[in-house]
């Protein structure tokens, strides 16, 4: 997963400008792909590695902040750095908010664009391992039968051995070993990772439920 | 004060010689007629042709000297009723005041009125230079960028080991490619500026300079300048694209108005000038306003410079493609003892037949 070639792909309805760009980026050793409009990207398969997009803004068919939208609202949240051709402040500030990389003014210099796509990719691959990271978490916590994923819960709300026993009608023996399991299944270094994963995995609200949150 | 007169003589002569000569004739009359004609009211008459200067501070002079004349005159007059004379002397006076008070507020809206339309003439031309400017950028940026990346690339590639010819080659030919296409686009946008050959019309040159310098009277007027033009009444007729040559007389005469604006006024003059030698016509335009540094005398004609903290620096580059294209040359030199001179020649090969 780490290691994964990153990808950029390049939306742009000029064609001289796309094969342009195509042509430096590979130059520069990115597998790159180009597309004409954002409907043929989103019709196409994407890479599973790192990747951002480099996007004209005056595209035909939707601008381009109408196709940040979309990609926010698909939860695509790849990064975009978005090249237009007049510097159109209202739009530029839009886009930002939005989550854009970097807004770069056409003709823009090389470096600037080489240094907005190397810093896009690294703030997704770091978003690539948070997923991971998660993904990972939940599935070690559907390992926990219904009973440790309580008590789980439960030592993450700060309770003692004892107030769990009594909370959920078991010998303490016995939630020892629950507890002892938990920490086990979920690799948990400590009472305070257990009670980290607890936390990222939602279950210190007070409505602790005893299944897994659903996969974004 | 007294440069302020010499302004107005020199701006129309034959306007005040006229106010002069009538006046002139009124008083005789006023004074040799009996003191109960009231014909001092004849004075209203010189009050409206003051109008025609266009100056509020004319028209109050005109009517301060006209009720002098008219208090003057009924000393001077010997016979009649001294009784009436005095009432119809002082009517006389009540009109004139009233004339002179009604001549400076029908000038003062009028020239509200042109300063509005100039304002907006000026802002209408604006928002075209801003259309134009946004779409060209547009226009070029595409292919720059284009060649910008592919140049980059080529590069890369032929550094590359190995390197890759082929992308290379590629990329070279793209950038051919895009490289032609900025040249459409500056080809279009020439075509906007100058349409590539300039119609032929028989121009006479100097009316053709009236017409310009009619547009710029009140901005002259306005900017308190004293101008003055000295046209030969011997130009041969030229060919040439009669508007294009008006918009560069025009770009000329409001620059130097311009740089006119920001010094005293007290030393603001302007002339223009068109004569003829046996090879060519020559149309210049000087002025003792701010002026241009020598070092930038090159430089002054090329597109988007500009001394102006607001210009755009169109105008003169827009002025020397026309001239060019007129076969002729663009110039622009100090003038002594301060202010520029802005001019061009057209050769007289160029003149219209027949």
């Amino acid at each position: 997963m780490q290691g994964q070639q990153p990808t950029v792909y390049v939306i742009d309805d000029d064609p001289s400008v796309r094969d342009g760009l195509d042509s430096l980026l590979r130059s520069v050793g990115y597998d790159t792909r180009a597309f004409a409009s954002p409907r043929n990207f989103l019709a196409s398969s994407r890479s599973e590695g790192p990747a951002c997009i480099v996007l004209d803004v005056r595209m035909p068919d939707a601008s381009g902040l109408d196709f940040q939208d979309e990609l926010a609202r698909m939860g695509y949240a790849i990064p975009i750095i978005f090249l237009t051709g007049h510097g159109d402040v209202p739009m530029s500030v839009r886009a930002m908010k939005a989550g854009a990389a970097e807004f770069l003014l056409k003709p823009f210099r090389e470096q600037d664009l080489l240094d907005a796509i190397r810093q896009a990719l690294e703030i997704d691959r770091i978003r690539l391992r948070k997923q991971a990271a998660e993904v990972d978490l939940h599935e070690r916590f559907s390992t926990l039968t219904p009973r440790e994923r309580e008590v789980m819960a439960l030592v993450a709300r700060g309770l003692l051995n004892k107030q769990i026993a009594a909370e959920i009608g078991l010998s303490e023996i016995t939630v020892k070993v629950h507890r002892g399991q938990a920490m086990r299944k979920m690799r948990a270094d400590s009472v305070a990772d257990l009670i980290r994963m607890a936390d990222n995995l939602g279950l210190t609200n007070d409505k602790a439920s005893d299944t897994a949150p659903g996969l974004r | 004060m007294r440069r302020e007169f010499l302004k107005y003589l020199f701006e129309m002569p034959l306007l005040w010689l006229g106010i002069a000569v009538l006046a002139a004739l009124i008083f005789i009359g006023d004074t040799i007629t009996d003191l109960e004609i009231a014909f001092a009211v004849l004075y209203v008459s010189v009050i409206l042709l003051a109008v025609y200067s266009g100056r509020t501070g004319a028209i109050a002079i005109v009517g301060i000297a006209c009720a002098a004349l008219t208090v003057i005159s009924y000393f001077l007059t010997r016979h009649g009723a001294s009784q009436a004379g005095l009432i119809n002397s002082t009517l006389s006076l009540v009109a004139i005041g009233a004339t002179t008070y009604l001549a400076i507020r029908i000038e003062m809206l009028d020239a509200r009125a042109r300063q509005a339309q100039s304002e907006l003439a000026r802002m209408s031309r604006l928002m075209i230079v801003g259309e134009l400017g946004t779409s060209i950028a547009h226009e070029v940026s595409q292919p720059v960028t284009a060649i910008a990346a592919n140049g980059n690339a080529a590069l890369r590639w032929l550094s590359a080991t190995p390197a890759d010819h082929d992308e290379a080659r590629r990329a070279i030919e793209r950038i051919v490619a895009d490289a032609g296409r900025a040249g459409d686009v500056i080809g279009r946008v020439r075509g906007l500026v100058a349409r590539s050959s300039p119609s032929s019309d028989a121009i006479d040159l100097v009316e053709a300079i009236n017409d310009v310098l009619e547009l710029v009277r009140s901005e002259i007027r306005r900017n308190q300048i004293l101008f003055r033009s000295e046209l030969a009444s011997d130009l041969p007729l030229m060919a040439g694209d009669r508007v294009q040559l008006q918009q560069v007389i025009l770009n000329l005469v409001m620059n130097a108005i311009e740089a006119l604006a920001e010094v005293d006024e007290e030393t603001r003059e302007l002339l223009v000038s068109a004569a003829a030698d046996e090879r060519k016509v020559t149309v210049s335009v000087r002025d003792t306003g701010s002026g241009v540094p020598a070092e930038r005398l090159d430089t002054i004609f090329e597109a988007f410079y500009t001394t102006k903290p607001k210009g755009m620096g169109m105008g003169l580059a827009i002025s020397r493609s026309i001239i060019e294209a007129h076969g002729g040359t663009i110039y622009a030199a100090p003038n002594f003892p301060r202010g520029a001179v802005f001019g061009f020649t057209l050769s007289l090969n160029e003149r219209a037949k027949g």
